[in-house]
C-alpha cells in the first residue's frame, strides 16, 4: 500500500499497452492481404520508345505471363484479374482476352477499373477488397497503358449542363491548365518546379546506374517498327528510357513554357510527367493462403482511400489523400519511410511536399513520373512496385503511395514491405 | 455551457461521485489528498440548494478513498472503499466516525456496489484479487469471490439479487451467480475476454487484422438498467465496449472509440437504455449511444459519441446520473478538486 505502488498503478493506466498505429500495421495476421510478387515492364517513351508498337493487349499478355512464370503460382488458382486502364477503348474485351492468352485457364475472370491516374492503385484495392470480403482467394491487379496506341485526347464534350456547372464545368480544363492553376493559386515558382523536376531525374539516374530498378523490371519481348523503313523486328525491352542523365535545374530552366496560353505558364516538357507506355502487376492473396501455397510474401496491403476536390486544382489531391490515409491508420509522417507522390506536374509535386512538410529524402527516392514517365493506368501499380523495391533495398518498412487524379480527386494507399 | 454547478473539494482530489437514491438534492463525493497516492481521504455529503452546492457534512479517513455507494435500504447510510483495505459504512446522522468498519481486504479497495434488488447487501473489490459481499449488520463478510487479479470494479446486477460482476487488470469481465453451487469455480459463470475480436458484422470478422486488441487493464464497468444482459466496460485501452452476456464468446457488441487516455468510470443512463456516460484520464467526460435504439432490428450499428464535456482540468475519475427529474442531469468529479453538476443535453453534438 505504498505511495510508490499506487503511483505505478496510475502510471500503468496512462501508458496503455495500446499499440501505436505503426506497431499495429506491422503486426502479421492470417487474414492480412499480402503481395507475393510485384513487377513491372520497363517504361518507355510513347511513339519513340521500345514499346511504341506494342498494343495494350500485348503489353498485358507480357506482364501477366511474366507474373505467372515468376510467381510459379498454379494459374488455376487465379480467380479474378483487375485491370487499371484509362485510355483504351474495348478495355473489357482486351482485359479478359489477354488473361486467357497469357496462359490462365477459362476460370480466371477479368474486369477493368478506371479512375484515371489512380486506376492501378484502385485495381489493387478492388482485388484486396474482394479477398477481404471472401469473394475470391487469389487475384491479380494489373495497371497498364499504351499511350502510343491509345493517345490521350483530353476532355470530351459533355453537354451544356455539365459545361456550365460551376464545378463540373472545370472538367473541361486540360490537365496542363490545372497544373498552371496550382502554380498560380499557390504561388509555386518556376525555379522550385525545375529544382523538383531535376531532383526526380537525378534520383532516377542514380537508381538506374546503380541497378536498383532491375529489381522492379521484367523484360518485354516485342516487335518494333522502324519509322522510316516501316520494317518490323523483334526486340527485348529491358530498360526505362525516359531518364535524361545529367539533368539540372539550370538545364530545365531553359525549356520554354508548354502552355503559354495559361498563366503563369511555368509548366514545361521538362517539369511535367512524360507520355509513356508500360505495365505493372501484383499478385494478391491472404497471408494464410500465401503460407499454404508457399508463396513468398513481399509486402502487405494495409489500406487505401480516396478524396475529392475542385477539379481545377486536381493536382493537390495527394495533399488531402495522404493525411486522410495516415489518419485512418493512426500513423504520423515520421512512421513512414517512403512516400510516393505521382509527379504529374512539378507544380503539384512542390505544393504537396511543402503543404504537408514532407521530408524530401522520403519523397520518390527513385524519382518519379517526370523522369520515368506516366503511363496513366499503370502508374498506381508501378509506384507500389517501386516503393516495395526501395523499402527492400534500404531495409525499411512502410510506404505511402499517392497520386492526383484528373477531374479533381486524390488517392493514397499504405503498403508494408516484408522483405 | 450555462447552468453548470460547481463545488470545490479543496485539498482533495475527486475519485468517485454518487447521487443519493432517496433525495434528488444529495450527492456524495469520495476524494483523497495528494491524488490518492498518500494521505487522508474525505467523504463529502453535498446538498444541491438554491444557493448552489453546499457541503452538508464530511468525514475524514486515515487513508485515501476510491469509491462510494449509497445504501439502497437506509437513506442516511453510505459505504466507502478505502486505500488501507478497509470498507466503512457512514451514517449521515452520526458525526465524525463510521458506524461500521471492516478490515478484511489486504490491499486498496477500489470499488463498492450496493445490491439494488434485495438492498440488504453490498460488494467491494480490491487490488488484493478478491470481491467480498457484506451485510451492514454483520461484523464479517458473508462471502469472498477470488479473481486472482487486481479488481478495479465490481457491480451487482440491477436485475437479479444474486448476480454480480467484476472487471480486472487481467482484461476480463467476470460474471458470478451466487445461486450456483460454490464448488471449484466459486460461483463464476462467465469469464469474458474484453480484448477479443468484435462480433459486429462482416468487416471485423474478415478484416480481423484491423480489430485485434492486446489485453489491457479494465478499470470500470456497469450493467445496463433496461437490458438485463448488457454490460459496458472501459479501461486502459481507451475503448468503451458493450457486451451481451447471453453470448459470452461473441466478443464486444459495440466499440466506442474516442477517448485519448484510459476510461476511469462509466455509467449507463437510468432513463435511456442506449446512453452511456464516461469519464477519462484524458480529462473529458463523454456521452455515447450504443446504437441499440436507432439500429434497424437485427442490424448492429449506429454506436457513436453524442457529446463531450471538457470543463475538467485534470483526470476525470467519477461520473453518475441523477435518478430524478429530467433525464440529462449528471455529476462528475476529477483530480482538479471539483465536482461539476451538469446537463448532458447541453453538450449533445459537441466534440
Amino acid at each position: 500500500m505504498s505511495a510508490q505502488e499506487r503511483l505505478s498503478a496510475v502510471v500503468g493506466h496512462l501508458n496503455p499497452l495500446k499499440t501505436s498505429g505503426k506497431a499495429k500495421i506491422l503486426e502479421k495476421h492470417a487474414d492480412d492481404i499480402v503481395l507475393t510478387l510485384a513487377i513491372r515492364t520497363p517504361l518507355t517513351k510513347a511513339r519513340k520508345g521500345g514499346l511504341k508498337d506494342t498494343p495494350l493487349s500485348d503489353l498485358l499478355i507480357s506482364i501477366l505471363t511474366a507474373l505467372r512464370e515468376k510467381s510459379n503460382i498454379d494459374p488455376a488458382l487465379i480467380e479474378d484479374v483487375c485491370l487499371g486502364n484509362v485510355l483504351a477503348s474495348d478495355q473489357a474485351y482486351i482485359a479478359r482476352s489477354a488473361v486467357l492468352a497469357a496462359g490462365f485457364p477459362a476460370t480466371a475472370a477479368a474486369s477493368v477499373t478506371n479512375r484515371f491516374c489512380s486506376s492501378g492503385l484502385l485495381a489493387i484495392q478492388n482485388i484486396a477488397n474482394q479477398i477481404i470480403s471472401g469473394s475470391i482467394d487469389v487475384g491479380i491487379a494489373v495497371g497498364a497503358e499504351s499511350m502510343s496506341t491509345c493517345p490521350d485526347k483530353g476532355p470530351p464534350s459533355m453537354g451544356d449542363t455539365i459545361e456550365k456547372h460551376v464545378l463540373a464545368g472545370q472538367n473541361t480544363q486540360p490537365m496542363g491548365q490545372t497544373s498552371e492553376n496550382v502554380a498560380g493559386q499557390f504561388s509555386i515558382n518556376r525555379k522550385a518546379m525545375d529544382a523538383f523536376a531535376a531532383g526526380s531525374f537525378q534520383k532516377a539516374e542514380t537508381a538506374q546506374k546503380a541497378g536498383w530498378l532491375e529489381g522492379e523490371i521484367v523484360p518485354v519481348k516485342t516487335v518494333i517498327k522502324d519509322p522510316t523503313t516501316g520494317e518490323s523486328k523483334e526486340i527485348v525491352v529491358n530498360k526505362d528510357d525516359g531518364i535524361r542523365y545529367g539533368t539540372t535545374a539550370e538545364s530545365l530552366g531553359k525549356i520554354r513554357a508548354a502552355f503559354p496560353q495559361w498563366s503563369p505558364s511555368q509548366t514545361t516538357g521538362g517539369n511535367a510527367s512524360q507520355i509513356t507506355d508500360g505495365a505493372a502487376a501484383v499478385l494478391l492473396m491472404k497471408r494464410s493462403t500465401a503460407i499454404k501455397l508457399g508463396q513468398p510474401i513481399v509486402g502487405k496491403f494495409v489500406g487505401a482511400t480516396v478524396v475529392g476536390l475542385e477539379p481545377r486544382i486536381m493536382g493537390i489531391g495527394p495533399s488531402l489523400a495522404i493525411p486522410k490515409i495516415l489518419g485512418k491508420f493512426n500513423l504520423s509522417q515520421t512512421d513512414v519511410d517512403v512516400i510516393e507522390i505521382n509527379e504529374a506536374f512539378a507544380s503539384m509535386g512542390v505544393y504537396c511536399v511543402q503543404k504537408l512538410g514532407l521530408d524530401p529524402a522520403k519523397v520518390n527516392p527513385r524519382g518519379g513520373a517526370i523522369a520515368f514517365g506516366h503511363p496513366l493506368g499503370c502508374t498506381g501499380t508501378r509506384q507500389v512496385v517501386t516503393a516495395l523495391s526501395e523499402l527492400r533495398r534500404t531495409d525499411k518498412r512502410i510506404a505511402v503511395t499517392s497520386m492526383c487524379v484528373g477531374t479533381g480527386m486524390g488517392m493514397a494507399g499504405i503498403f508494408v514491405s516484408e522483405h | 455551457m450555462n447552468g453548470m454547478l460547481e463545488f470545490r473539494t479543496q485539498g482533495y482530489n475527486g475519485y468517485a461521485v454518487k447521487y443519493s437514491p432517496f433525495f434528488d438534492s444529495r450527492i456524495a463525493v469520495a476524494a483523497s489528498a495528494n491524488y490518492g497516492l498518500v494521505g487522508n481521504g474525505r467523504l463529502y455529503i453535498l446538498g444541491l440548494t438554491a444557493n448552489g452546492i453546499q457541503a452538508e457534512k464530511w468525514y475524514d479517513t486515515q487513508d485515501s478513498l476510491y469509491d462510494t455507494a449509497w445504501s439502497e435500504a437506509h437513506e442516511n447510510q453510505i459505504a466507502v472503499a478505502c486505500g488501507d483495505g478497509s470498507v466503512k459504512l457512514f451514517d449521515v446522522s452520526v458525526p465524525e466516525f463510521p458506524v461500521m468498519s471492516w478490515q478484511e481486504h489486504n490491499r486498496e479497495v477500489y470499488a463498492v456496489s450496493w445490491n439494488l434488488v434485495t438492498k440488504d447487501t453490498f460488494a467491494s473489490s480490491s487490488w488484493d484479487g478478491t470481491i467480498k459481499v457484506w451485510s451492514p449488520n454483520r461484523p464479517a463478510s458473508i462471502l469472498t469471490l477470488p479473481t486472482h487479479s487486481c479488481t478495479y470494479s465490481t457491480a451487482f446486477s440491477p436485475h437479479s439479487p444474486s448476480v454480480l460482476s467484476s472487471v480486472t487488470s487481467d482484461s476480463h469481465l467476470r460474471i458470478f451467480d451466487l445461486r450456483t453451487p460454490a464448488s471449484a469455480s466459486n460461483h463464476l459463470v462467465h469469464l469474458i475476454p474484453i480484448h477479443g475480436p468484435g462480433s459486429t458484422g462482416g468487416i471485423s470478422s474478415v478484416g480481423g487484422n484491423r480489430q485485434n486488441f492486446p489485453p489491457a487493464e479494465v478499470l470500470t464497468h456497469d450493467w445496463n438498467k433496461y437490458r438485463d444482459t448488457v454490460i459496458a466496460t472501459g479501461g486502459v485501452d481507451t475503448i468503451a465496449r458493450t457486451f451481451d452476456i447471453r453470448n459470452p464468446r461473441g466478443g464486444p457488441t459495440t466499440l466506442l472509440e474516442g477517448h485519448q487516455y484510459a476510461i476511469r468510470k462509466l455509467a449507463w443512463s437510468p432513463h435511456l437504455s442506449d446512453v452511456l456516460l464516461t469519464a477519462s484520464y484524458d480529462m473529458s467526460c463523454r456521452v455515447w449511444t450504443d446504437g441499440s435504439t436507432t439500429a434497424h432490428p437485427g442490424i448492429i450499428g449506429g454506436a457513436k459519441q453524442l457529446g463531450q464535456m471538457n470543463r475538467h482540468t485534470e483526470f476525470a475519475t467519477g461520473v453518475d446520473w441523477c435518478l430524478f427529474g429530467a433525464e440529462g442531469w449528471c455529476a462528475s468529479t476529477a483530480w482538479d478538486e471539483r465536482l461539476l453538476v451538469w446537463d448532458v443535453r447541453a453538450i449533445m453534438g459537441q466534440g
